[in-house]
């Protein structure tokens, strides 16, 4: 019986964190002592209405369907839910060892069931722009993800988010050799799609065999009929318009749309000397305005020429960057939003884990360091949503966005607050009572299934089993009482 | 709350308040004034626009009131909040693993204070952060290391004057770490460097001989050996023990020895009494009714992200709420790492996510710490006649969306970061 009450408990807690097991109808109403919009002021006892999983209204006094579930709690500040702009997390195996793969697609690495996914609920994030790590040149297309769901698909925001690509060094690799595969990358591209004009002018029709050979459907019309080359790169292709785009081969079309305009780039950069090949790649193949640079290291000493170019920016977890100076060997702190903020460049913030420097704590630290919070705020939320090209769908609590809403303690930026409810898409996925492992963390409180906790001398033991006949009681008893 | 007392004293000084002050034009002048919006003393008084005076490197007054805001004077340090400087007892700053003495295990009489370096870049880290007084351990390599030394992290060039009280405490350490890297006899030759003991149980063996020696040494000086008049200076109670111990199993251990010695014949005629504190008791929450029994505080070690930490223990993050529940003094500490999420005033922050109550957790990080390295009569708390060491927020401290924007010690502005910070 004991046994049978604590698999219960454990399943009904795996589902709290697994929601679409039982996925609601996208159908809440959220009543906050606070809601933190936003957009425009807070709202003191506010109230948020969502249907079909999008927000219909935000206000004070906002009618609801009879039928929705209703979250009354006047005690949390409701907010909406953090944009992760970059992450390398919640995939098994998140770096490609081949350098250039950009028709690899994180689709197939993300794992649905990756603690991760789990643990960034807590933090309050309802986004993630997942995409390759940072060990390889150009590592493949990322996607837009919500934590929930139990297959990727289930989790996508957004498909094809966009191009992975390094410009700095790597382990074992110099500068120079990836700088030197990275514009080789573009040459080839073009000597690729020249060759193809030109085979099409001789007529050979080996593209056409080997597309046909993928099981390309060529009767599609997007395949079956060509068209000139778009976009601003530095160079252009005569006659583009000739080949048939199916006859494209899908290892170089990503980068084809990458030149074309169509997709983005999340161009890595490990230091200062990166950004500069970072956006010469770009501009010079057209992509500058689709490029948000990931910065990481000294690379905010290059925010002059990041200004200048007028791309956004993803700023490395660590924001205080520490360096000696060279003669006197004292330490020199920079902290490197407040370098961003200041040239007014774009900036989102990026969490180096999902506990004590997620979105939250980042942002929090850009207030103590002389940002104002609506500035820090939105670099968690609002900015993020519009770099990854969601700024209509989430980052924010406003009529027709993605109910995406977290309801906290207090305070979104405060080190008392804790997440005790997430909804995502107006269904609510974490419900922080049943989170047996935030309970264990926060406040000692043992796993169901995680054996002998606390050593009570008074109580005996029994010798064959290991277990406490009293503690053994009580726990049956609490359980009962929960699943009430 | 605001005491009449020193609303009187206030009114009494802000009359004659800056230009009685003794002033002179160095750089490293001791005479300020800082007007805050908070101002926390910790002594439980917390005052709303107050003010602290600070003369000769000592702490002149505390007010309940300031001057008019457009008042204007360099002394003047304006911020939203004002503490006392944070201590942190267990910052394992050292010279590194060549820092212990490998011959013995028991090396009660080694001091640690003679292995630092005073211009290391250690100390400036923890200034910033708002520390100014800290506790250095021996590395906790030895089953007993040494003599650990409190003193200021920023001062003199010279680790002797920036002391605030030499032989502090008599480290040592419980658990895997002592054994670690020792050699067993088994599996490789015995060589050199071959060292005991190399399992927990040996670490214990090791405490309890050394103290079963010092009081055999006590009564027939032809047993003495060097360091037993240390030994025998802790089981007096002259000479706090600190050990560490993170996992419940370690705790056991270290308050089992402290109750063996308070019990058994060997240690009658006054040896007795040993006052013992329980450094990075990561699982205190598991049986605080232990530390109740015994009378051992503890330090904390830094909350782990995911709640696992060193030596296979686990740190609940209401770990500082249930000790206050049980009554058990406790502080908190970063173990020197100066990260901003990792910071001793973080430390203090993530307490409170685990409920402990402000005031609590401000004691935490300055009063009971200076209490456990016995220099609370010099620092910890914002009250007159103590040391000038003060931290200047601007926003309500522990909270991530603060910073510390001024640091004094001992009357002296040491660290300054008010033009880099917009306040509150």
């Amino acid at each position: 019986m004991w046994m049978r009450t604590t698999q219960l408990t454990a399943l009904l807690s795996l589902c709290a964190l697994a929601p679409d097991a039982f996925a609601g109808n996208g159908k809440i109403v959220i009543k906050c002592g606070r809601v933190v919009t936003g957009n425009g002021p807070d709202i003191e006892n506010g109230v948020v209405v969502i249907e079909e999983g999008r927000i219909v209204a935000v206000g004070k006094d906002e009618k609801a369907a009879w039928d929705a579930e209703v979250l009354d709690h006047p005690e949390l500040v409701a907010y909406p839910g953090f944009v992760e702009a970059h992450s390398s997390r919640g995939m098994d195996r998140p770096n490609e060892n081949i350098e250039v793969a950009p028709f690899l697609d994180v689709r197939d690495s993300i794992d649905p069931i990756n603690f991760y996914f789990e643990d960034v609920l807590r933090q309050g994030i309802t986004t993630i722009n997942v995409q390759q790590g940072p060990l390889c040149v150009i590592g493949g297309q990322g996607r837009v993800v919500k934590p929930v769901g139990l297959t990727v698909d289930e989790m996508t925001v957004r498909s094809s988010s966009g191009l992975k690509i390094v410009a700095g060094s790597r382990p074992g690799r110099s500068r120079a050799t990836q700088a030197q595969v990275l514009r080789k990358t573009f040459g080839e591209l073009r000597a690729y799609l020249e060759k193809l004009v030109q085979d099409k002018k001789d007529g050979k029709d080996y593209a056409r065999r080997e597309a046909l050979f993928q099981g390309r459907d060529m009767d599609k019309d997007e395949n079956k009929n060509g068209r000139a080359m778009e976009g601003v790169a530095s160079w252009k292709l005569e006659n583009f318009e000739i080949v048939p785009r199916g006859e494209v081969d899908e290892k170089q079309e990503p980068l084809l749309r990458l030149v074309e305009g169509k997709l983005m780039a999340f161009v890595y950069c490990d230091s200062a000397v990166a950004v500069n090949n970072a956006l010469e790649t770009a501009r010079s193949n057209g992509f500058l305005a689709n490029t948000v640079l990931v910065l990481d290291g000294d690379a905010w000493k290059a925010a002059d020429i990041i200004a200048e170019s007028g791309v956004s920016v993803v700023l490395g977890p660590n924001q205080l960057f520490v360096e000696r100076d060279p003669l006197t060997g004292k330490e020199i702190e920079t902290f490197v939003p407040k370098v961003f903020f200041d040239k007014k460049v774009r900036f989102a913030l990026q969490s180096l884990n999902s506990t004590a420097q997620s979105l939250w704590f980042q942002a929090a630290q850009c207030v103590g360091r002389g940002i104002d919070r609506k500035s820090a705020l939105d670099a968690v939320t609002r900015t993020p949503a519009e770099i990854l090209r969601l700024g209509k769908q989430v980052g924010s609590l406003e009529k027709g966005k993605d109910g995406n809403v977290v309801l906290a303690s207090g305070d979104p930026l405060s080190v008392t607050s804790t997440v005790q409810f997430v909804v995502i898409e107006g269904n609510l996925v974490y419900d922080r009572s049943k989170d047996s492992r935030a309970r264990q963390l926060l406040e000692g409180i043992e796993q169901a299934n995680a054996g002998p906790t606390k050593t009570d001398d008074d109580v005996p033991v029994d010798p064959h089993s290991g277990k406490k006949a009293e503690d053994t009681k009580k726990k049956s008893e609490t359980d009962g009482a929960k699943k009430d | 709350m605001k005491s009449l007392i020193f609303g009187l004293t206030a009114a009494v000084s802000l009359s004659s308040g800056v230009a009685s002050m003794p002033r002179d034009d160095k750089p490293e002048s001791k005479s300020w004034i800082i007007w805050a919006d908070r101002v926390y003393t910790g002594t439980g008084m917390n005052f709303d626009a107050g003010m602290v005076g600070v003369g000769g490197g000592k702490i002149a007054i505390v007010a309940a009131s300031r001057g008019s805001d457009d008042e204007s004077s360099d002394r003047i340090l304006r911020c939203y909040a004002v503490t006392a400087g944070l201590v942190d007892a267990s910052v394992r700053i050292t010279n590194g693993a060549s820092s212990v003495e490998q011959s013995n295990e028991i090396q009660p009489n080694l001091r640690v204070a003679n292995t630092l370096d005073p211009f290391a870049i250690e100390w400036d880290r923890q200034l910033r952060n708002g520390v100014t007084s800290v506790l250095v351990n021996p590395p906790d390599l030895n089953v007993i290391g040494g003599l650990s030394v409190a003193l200021k992290t920023a001062g003199a060039d010279t680790i002797a004057e920036r002391t605030l009280k030499n032989d502090a405490v008599l480290r040592g350490s419980m658990g895997s770490e002592p054994s670690r890297g020792n050699h067993p006899a088994f599996g490789r030759p015995t060589d050199f460097f071959s060292r005991r003991p190399t399992t927990r149980m040996g670490v214990e063996w090791a405490w309890r001989k050394a103290f079963y020696d010092a009081a055999a040494a006590a009564n027939d000086s032809t047993r003495a050996f060097p360091g037993s008049e240390r030994l025998v200076q802790a089981l007096k109670g002259d000479l706090t023990i600190s050990i560490q111990a993170w996992a419940t199993q370690d705790i056991r251990t270290a308050v089992f020895l402290k109750e063996e010695i308070e019990s058994q014949a060997e240690f009658k005629n006054g040896l007795n009494k040993p006052r013992m504190f329980i450094d990075a008791a990561a699982e205190a929450w598991k049986e605080p009714q232990l530390l109740v029994r015994a009378k051992i505080p503890v330090v904390l070690p830094p909350f782990p992200a995911a709640g696992r930490t060193r030596d296979n223990s686990f740190m609940a993050w209401n770990v500082a709420e249930e000790l206050r529940k049980e009554g058990i003094p406790f502080a908190l500490s970063s173990h020197g790492s100066a990260a901003p999420e990792n910071a001793l005033a973080m430390q203090a922050g993530y307490a409170m996510q685990g409920g402990l109550p402000f005031e609590n957790a401000l004691a935490a990080v300055t009063s009971m710490p200076a209490r456990l390295m016995g220099v609370a009569d010099r620092v910890g708390t914002l009250e007159v006649g103590k040391d000038a060491d003060l931290v200047l927020w601007n926003g309500q401290p522990f909270e991530p969306s603060s910073r510390v924007i001024a640091v004094i010690v001992d009357g002296v502005l040491r660290y300054d970061a008010r033009d880099k910070a917009v306040a509150k």
